[in-house]
C-alpha cells in the first residue's frame, strides 16, 4: 500500500510539494521560535558568562521585591567594600559602579532603538570582563572605552572626541580603548557599553557613597565557602552575596524565564495560527482527491482490498508528506529564526544572539507537530475514503453514501460556536494568570473558527451569489460560469475560504485591536494634556529618565509658562502584585492635565495631596481593590515603605495609570526625582515653535531628552504602534501565504477533474483568456470569502475583547482603511493563486473532451 | 453569428462534390491530409492523403473500422488537431495555419460540436446549457431562433431543469441544440448516438435530419451505426487513413456489406450485381489494390442514387 501512496504522492508532483510547503511553513515559523529563543537565550548566557567570567564572589544590592536583573539601579553603601576587602582569602576587590546614560556623537545622542546603553567602571585587571583589543583602559578623567559593536557601528576609534549625557548634563570625553565583550560572534544586539573611571562614573551618575556590587576576586578555588565568609562578614541583609558562577547561572536562568512567559509563547502563536492552516489545507486536499480516486478505491475493494487497507493507503500518504514537511520545516526553521530576528531589529528591537542551534526539544516538537496535524488532517477524509463501495467501479459519478452523522454537522458546528465563545468570554473576565486567560482566550478563538468552517458550507452558495454577481455582470460568460463553479462544491470552497479566513481574521483583530488602543491612547492625550510641548526621553522608560536639573533648564526657557515633571516607579502594593507609582507636582500638573475624575472628584483633590495622600487610577483600584478612603501601603525596591491614604479617582488607562502621589509623598520612598516626562505650556502669545527651539537648546546637556508638541507626541508614538503592528502583520502573512498555497492546491485539483469540461468550454467557442479569466474568479470568488468571512470574524472578536477591556483604555473602533486592505489582500492572494492553475486550464487539450474514455 | 447567411443557402444537390477548396458549394475541403502521430518505428500514419469536400447542407457520414482515422479526420476538419501535411479550408478559410486566437474565433463563428457525451455544464440549465456557446462569445440569443430550436428538441417544458434531472435522451437533445443555436456553417458529431439506446438514438438522429432538411445546415457524422449512415445524404468509409469509399445516400444493408468488408469479411457472394456489393468484392482484394479501389469508389458513387443490395 505504501507503494501506491508513494507512486500517486510522486504522479501529483505540484500538488505534493503543496500541501508539504503548507505543513511544512507552520512546522518552521515552531521549530524557528525554539530556535530563536534557544539562541536568545545563549546570547544571554554568554554575555552573562563573559561578565562573571573572572569573578569568584559577587555582592549586590537586594531588591525589596522582583527579580535582582530587572530592577533599577540600586545601591550599597561604600562601607561595605572595606568590611569585603578585609575578609580573609580576598585578594582584588572592585567597587564596581553601573549606571545607565548615553553616547553623544556629534552633538547626536546615539539611538540604541530599545536597548540600553550600559556605562560601567573599569575594572582591576583581575577582575575584568572586558579585552581591550585597541588603545587601553581609561585612567584617568574624561577618558572612556567603548565596546566593538557600539564603535564600529559608528565608526569610533582611539582618540575621537565625543560626550557621554549623564545625570548631570552632556560631558566632553575622548576614547582611550575599544574592547571586546563576550565571546567571538555573539552579539549584544544594540547595546552599547561604556566604560569608564570609578571618580567619573560617581560624577556622572551621583554615585558617590555607593557602590552598585562589589566584585571579589579570591585566593584558592572554593568560592562557596569564600561567599559565605564574606555573607558572615558583612552581615548586611539587603544585599545578596553569591558566587560569580551561580550570579551567571541565575540572572541567565531569569531572561530564560522571561523568554519563555512573553516571547516564547507569542511567536509559537502566530507558528500555531499558520499550522492551524495548514491543517485546513491538508483536509482539504485530502478531501477532494479522496474523492477524485473513488473509483480507484472502488477498483482496489473489488480486487479484495480490505478497508483497512484502503485507510492504509491515504493514512501512508499523509505520513509520508507529514514526515517530509516537519523535516524540510525543521530546517526552514533555521531560516525562520533569522528572519525573524532580523525582523525585531527592523522594528526597534535588537536583542543579543548566540549561534544557531536545533536543540532536540526543537526537533521532537517541529516532527510531532508536522506529522501529527497532518495525519489527524487527513483521518476523516481518509475514513470516507474507507466508505467507498466496490460498486462504485463500475457506476459513472458514484456519490459517496452521506455519513449518518453528516445531518449533525449544524448541530455540531453551532456547539463548537457556542463553546468557543464561552471559552473567550471565560478567559476575558476570569480572574486566572494572564497566560490561562491568553490559552482558554486561543482556544475559543480555535474552537470559533472551526465552528464557523463547517457551518461555512451553508452560506456558500448564497454569499457566492451575491459575490459572484459583479463578475458576472463585468464579464458575462467567464464570470457567470466562475459564479456557478464556486458554488457546485459548497464543503469544497468553504474548506478552501476558512483557511484564508483563518489569517486574515486574526490580522483583522490586530488591526482593529491597535486601531482601539491608537484611537483611545490619541483621545485621551488629546483631550488631557492642557499643555503645548512634551519632553520625553528617547527610550520612552525609566531607564534613561531626566534629572532635576533638566526640569530647571526647562523653567529657565523665558517663553515657558508653567512646566510640570512626571516621575514613574514600579511599587509592590499590599505586598502583593507590583504597580505603578506616579509623582507628579499638584499645581503644575494642574495646568499641564486634565484629569476626568470619578465618583465626584475635582481638581480640588489635588489641592489636598499632602505626604501621605494619593488619588489613584481606576483600574489600579480594581487591580488591587482600593476604594476612596481605603489606605493603601506600598514597597519601593530600596525596601524603603509609605502609606497613602486614598483621596480620589480618576479615569487615565493609556498614561497615568497607577497611584498617583504628590513630591512630597514621592520622596518618602525614593532618594530621587527623575522625570520620564515634562509637560510644559508656553506664555500667552509666545510661539510655540521658538519655545520648542528654546527648549531644546536648553536640553543641550540632557542628549536623551525630546522634545515635542503635542501633536507630534502623537505621532511618534502611533509610529511605534505602527511599527509593531507591522511586525505583527509580518508574522501573520506567513499564514495568508500558506494560505494561499490552499487554494492553488484546490483549484488544480478542480481543473484535473473539470478537464472534459474545460475542453468542451473550448471546443464551442470559449478563448483560452476566457478559460483563465473563468478560474481567476472562481479563485476570487473564493477568496473574498475567506476574506469577508475573515473580516467579519477578526472584527467581532475585536468586539468581544475590547468591550471586555473597554476600563483598561482600549475602545472597539473599526479602522475602515485596514479592513479595506485586507479585503484587497484576499483579492491579491485569490488572484495569485489562480496564475497556475489557470494557466493550466487554459492549457487543457480540446480533444480531451471528445475523446471519450 | 456574423455569417450565419450561408447558412441559409438552400441545398445544390445530393451529389458530392469533387474535392475543390474553391467550390463554394463545399463547406469543408480537405486537400491530401495526412497525419502521422510518433515518430520512427512507433510512427502511425492516421491519416495518409484525403481528398474530401463535404457539401453544403448534406448530412454527412463518415464510416470505418475502428482505428480507420474517423476522429482523427474530423478533429482536423475541426481545427482541433493540425495534419501532419495538407490542408483543410472550412467555410472558405484556410484554417490549417490558423493562431490558437483565430481558431477560437473559428469555433465561435462557423463549428458546432455534438460529442458522444452529452458534455453538458452540470450547474446550468439546460436553457443555459444551450445559449453557452452565445454567452461565450458575447452574441445576443435570436429569440425566434431560439423558439424554434426548442420546439424542435421539444425542451419547451425542460428548459429550468438541470442535466442531472434530464434523461439521457433529454440531455443529448440539449446537447444538439446547442450546437445549432449559434447557426454554425459545420456542425461536427463524434458518434452523436453512441451512448444512448436505440430509441433516443433514434430521436436525435431524426433532429439532425430535421436540420439539414429544414435549415439546410451541413453535419459531419462519424458513426459506427448503420442507421445513423443510412440517413445520411452520403457515407464516406475510411480504412487505413484513406477513403476507401465515397456514396450518396445508402441503405443499411449496403452499409452494412461495406463494413463487413473493410473489417475483412467479405461477402458470401462476392459476385452480387450491385454497386455496392461489387465494391465490398473489390474491397476484399489484396492493400495494394487500395489505390484503385478508391479511383473505383469514386467513380462507383457517380451513380444516381444507391445500388440495390441482395438480401
Ligand atoms: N494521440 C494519438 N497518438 C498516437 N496515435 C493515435 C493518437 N490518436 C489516434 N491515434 C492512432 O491513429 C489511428 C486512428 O485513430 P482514430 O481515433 O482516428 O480512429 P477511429 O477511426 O476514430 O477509431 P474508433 O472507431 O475506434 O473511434 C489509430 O491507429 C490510433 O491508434
Ligand atoms: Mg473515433
Amino acid at each position: 500500500m505504501m507503494r501506491v501512496a508513494l507512486r500517486n504522492l510522486w504522479q501529483h508532483k505540484l500538488r505534493t510539494s503543496l500541501t508539504i510547503l503548507a505543513v511544512l511553513l507552520g512546522v518552521a515559523m515552531i521549530s524557528g521560535t525554539y530556535v530563536l529563543t534557544d539562541q536568545l537565550r545563549s546570547g544571554f548566557e554568554d554575555i552573562y558568562q563573559s561578565a562573571y567570567k573572572n569573578i569568584d564572589v559577587v555582592v549586590a544590592p537586594k531588591p525589596a521585591f522582583g527579580e535582582s536583573f530587572e530592577a533599577g539601579m540600586e545601591t550599597l553603601p561604600d562601607s561595605l567594600v572595606a568590611k569585603v576587602e578585609a575578609v580573609e582569602g580576598v585578594t582584588t576587590v572592585n567597587p564596581s559602579l553601573s549606571a545607565l546614560g548615553v553616547l553623544v556623537i556629534d552633538g547626536e545622542a546615539l539611538q540604541t532603538m530599545g536597548s540600553p546603553t550600559l556605562f560601567f567602571n573599569a575594572a582591576p585587571t583581575e577582575l575584568d570582563s572586558v579585552t581591550y583589543y585597541a588603545g587601553s583602559k581609561p585612567d584617568q578623567s574624561g577618558e572612556i572605552a567603548v565596546n566593538r559593536d557600539a564603535a564600529e557601528a559608528n565608526d569610533l576609534s582611539v582618540g575621537d572626541e565625543v560626550a557621554v549625557g549623564t545625570q548631570n548634563g552632556a560631558v566632553p570625553v575622548r576614547i582611550s580603548g575599544l574592547f571586546d565583550f563576550g565571546s567571538e560572534g555573539a552579539s549584544l544586539g544594540g547595546s552599547i557599553l561604556v566604560v569608564g573611571t570609578t571618580e567619573d562614573l560617581r560624577d556622572w551618575f551621583d554615585l558617590q557613597g555607593v557602590v552598585s556590587a562589589i566584585e571579589v576576586k579570591g585566593e584558592g578555588t572554593d568560592a562557596d565557602a569564600l561567599a559565605a565568609r564574606i555573607r558572615a562578614a558583612i552581615d548586611y541583609p539587603q544585599a545578596t552575596v553569591k558566587t560569580g558562577a551561580v550570579s551567571a547561572a541565575e540572572q541567565t536562568q531569569a531572561v530564560g524565564d522571561a523568554l519563555d512567559s512573553v516571547l516564547t509563547p507569542a511567536l509559537l502563536a502566530f507558528g500555531g495560527v499558520a499550522v492551524l492552516v495548514g491543517a485546513f489545507i491538508i483536509f482539504n486536499t485530502f478531501s477532494i482527491t479522496v474523492a477524485q480516486r473513488q473509483r480507484e478505491f472502488a477498483m482496489l475493494r473489488t480486487l479484495g482490498a480490505t478497508r483497512r487497507q484502503v485507510l492504509g493507503t491515504v493514512v501512508a500518504e499523509a505520513l509520508v508528506i507529514g514526515v517530509g514537511a516537519s523535516v524540510a520545516g525543521l530546517f526552514a526553521g533555521l531560516g525562520v529564526a533569522m528572519g525573524m530576528n532580523s525582523l525585531f531589529k527592523a522594528v526597534g528591537a535588537d536583542i543579543p544572539v548566540g549561534g544557531l542551534e536545533m536543540a532536540p526539544r526543537t526537533i521532537i516538537i517541529g516532527l510531532a507537530v508536522g506529522i501529527g496535524i497532518t495525519l489527524v488532517s487527513a483521518l476523516v477524509p481518509a475514513i470516507r475514503a474507507t466508505r467507498v463501495p466496490p460498486v462504485a467501479a463500475l457506476q459513472e459519478g458514484a456519490a459517496l453514501p452521506p455519513s449518518a452523522l453528516s445531518r449533525y454537522v449544524p448541530y455540531f458546528g453551532g456547539l463548537l460556536a457556542a463553546l468557543g465563545i464561552g471559552l473567550l468570554v471565560l478567559g476575558l473576565l476570569s480572574q486566572g494568570s494572564v497566560t490561562d486567560r491568553l490559552l482558554q482566550m486561543a482556544i475559543g478563538g480555535v474552537l470559533i473558527f472551526f465552528a464557523v468552517a463547517t457551518v461555512a458550507k451553508y452560506v456558500v452558495r448564497p454569499v457566492a451569489r451575491v459575490l459572484g454577481w459583479p463578475v458576472d455582470r463585468v464579464d458575462g460568460s467567464a464570470g457567470r460560469l466562475a459564479r456557478e463553479n464556486s458554488m457546485r462544491n459548497p464543503a469544497r470552497t468553504a474548506a478552501t475560504a476558512a483557511a484564508l479566513m483563518i489569517g486574515l481574521a486574526v490580522v483583522v483583530f490586530v488591526a482593529v485591536f491597535t486601531a482601539g488602543f491608537k484611537s483611545s491612547f490619541v483621545d485621551a492625550v488629546d483631550e488631557m494634556a492642557k499643555g503645548d510641548l512634551i519632553v520625553r526621553t528617547q527610550s520612552g522608560g525609566m531607564m534613561t529618565a531626566l534629572p532635576e536639573s533638566a526640569g530647571e533648564a526647562i523653567r529657565r526657557v523665558p517663553t515657558v509658562e508653567s512646566v510640570s515633571g512626571i516621575a514613574f516607579q514600579q511599587v509592590q502594593v499590599e505586598g502583593g502584585a507590583t504597580g505603578a507609582i506616579i509623582g507628579i507636582e499638584p499645581s503644575d500638573m494642574k495646568r499641564q492635565w486634565e484629569y476626568r475624575w470619578l465618583d465626584g472628584g475635582s481638581d480640588a483633590l489635588l489641592d489636598e495631596l499632602g505626604s501621605d495622600t494619593a488619588v489613584v487610577e481606576e483600574q489600579f483600584a480594581l487591580d488591587h481593590k482600593l476604594a476612596v478612603g481605603d489606605t493603601v501601603s506600598v514597597l519601593a525596591r530600596s525596601g524603603k515603605t509609605a502609606d497613602f491614604q486614598i483621596v480620589g479617582k480618576y479615569r487615565d488607562p493609556n498614561l497615568f495609570a497607577g497611584l498617583t502621589v504628590s513630591t512630597a509623598g514621592w520622596d518618602r520612598l525614593f532618594a530621587q526625582r527623575d522625570a520620564v516626562f515634562y509637560l510644559l505650556s508656553v506664555e500667552p502669545g509666545a510661539s510655540v515653535t521658538a519655545t520648542q527651539k528654546g527648549v531644546a537648546a536648553a536640553m543641550g546637556s540632557y542628549p536623551q531628552a525630546i522634545v515635542e508638541t503635542k501633536a507630534e507626541y502623537i505621532d511618534s508614538i502611533v509610529k511605534q504602534l505602527n511599527q509593531f503592528l507591522y511586525m505583527l502583520y509580518a508574522l501573520l502573512a506567513v499564514s495568508v501565504i500558506i494560505s494561499l498555497f490552499g487554494i492553488v492546491n484546490t483549484l488544480i485539483l478542480t481543473v484535473y477533474e473539470r478537464t472534459r469540461e474545460i475542453g468542451m468550454l473550448r471546443a464551442i467557442g470559449a478563448s483560452r483568456s476566457q478559460i483563465r479569466r473563468m478560474i481567476r474568479y472562481e479563485s476570487v470568488i473564493t477568496a473574498i470569502m475567506g476574506g469577508v468571512l475573515g473580516i467579519v470574524l477578526g472584527t467581532a472578536f475585536a468586539y468581544i475583547v475590547t468591550t471586555q477591556l473597554g476600563a483598561q483604555g482600549i475602545s472597539f473602533t473599526v479602522p475602515p482603511v485596514q479592513l479595506v486592505i485586507c479585503l484587497i489582500v484576499a483579492i491579491v492572494v485569490g488572484v495569485l493563486a489562480a496564475v497556475l492553475p489557470a494557466r493550466r486550464a487554459a492549457k487543457t487539450d480540446i480533444l480531451a473532451a471528445i475523446h471519450y474514455e | 453569428m456574423s455569417d450565419s447567411s450561408t447558412t441559409h443557402q438552400t441545398r445544390t444537390g445530393d451529389e458530392p462534390a469533387a474535392p475543390d477548396p474553391l467550390d463554394t458549394d463545399s463547406v469543408v475541403v480537405t486537400r491530401s491530409l495526412t497525419k502521422i502521430y510518433g515518430s520512427g518505428d512507433a510512427a502511425v500514419k492516421a491519416l495518409r492523403g484525403v481528398d474530401v469536400a463535404i457539401g453544403r447542407g448534406q448530412l454527412t457520414a463518415i464510416m470505418g473500422p475502428s482505428g480507420s482515422g474517423k476522429s482523427t479526420l474530423m478533429h482536423i476538419m475541426a481545427g482541433l488537431d493540425r495534419p501532419t501535411h495538407g490542408t483543410v479550408t472550412v467555410d472558405g478559410i484556410e484554417i490549417t495555419g490558423l493562431k490558437e486566437r483565430d481558431l477560437t474565433q473559428l469555433r465561435r463563428d462557423k463549428i458546432g460540436f455534438i460529442f458522444q457525451s452529452f458534455n453538458l455544464l452540470p450547474m446550468l440549465n439546460a436553457q443555459e446549457n444551450i445559449v453557452l456557446p452565445l454567452t461565450i462569445s458575447g452574441t445576443p440569443v435570436d429569440k425566434s431562433w431560439f423558439e424554434r430550436l426548442i420546439g424542435i428538441v421539444r425542451l419547451e417544458d425542460r428548459l429550468s431543469h438541470k442535466p442531472s434531472e434530464l434523461s439521457g435522451g433529454q440531455q443529448q437533445r440539449v446537447a444538439v441544440a446547442r450546437s445549432l443555436v449559434g447557426r454554425p456553417a459545420v456542425l461536427f458529431a463524434d458518434e452523436p448516438t453512441g451512448n444512448l439506446d436505440s430509441r433516443r438514438g433514434e430521436e436525435v438522429l431524426q433532429l439532425l435530419r430535421q436540420s439539414v432538411d429544414e435549415f439546410g445546415q451541413t453535419i459531419i457524422m462519424v458513426t459506427h451505426d448503420a442507421h445513423a449512415a443510412s440517413i445520411s445524404d452520403r457515407v464516406l468509409f475510411l480504412k487505413d487513413g484513406m477513403i476507401v469509399h465515397d456514396h450518396g445516400s445508402m441503405a443499411s444493408d449496403d452499409i452494412y456489406d461495406v463494413i463487413r468488408s473493410l473489417e475483412g469479411v467479405c461477402p458470401a457472394d462476392a459476385n452480387g450485381d450491385g454497386d455496392a456489393r461489387s465494391l465490398a468484392a473489390v474491397l476484399c482484394a489484396p492493400e495494394t489494390a487500395a489505390a484503385e479501389v478508391v479511383g473505383a469508389a469514386a467513380g462507383g458513387s457517380d451513380g444516381d442514387g444507391p445500388g440495390r443490395a441482395e438480401r
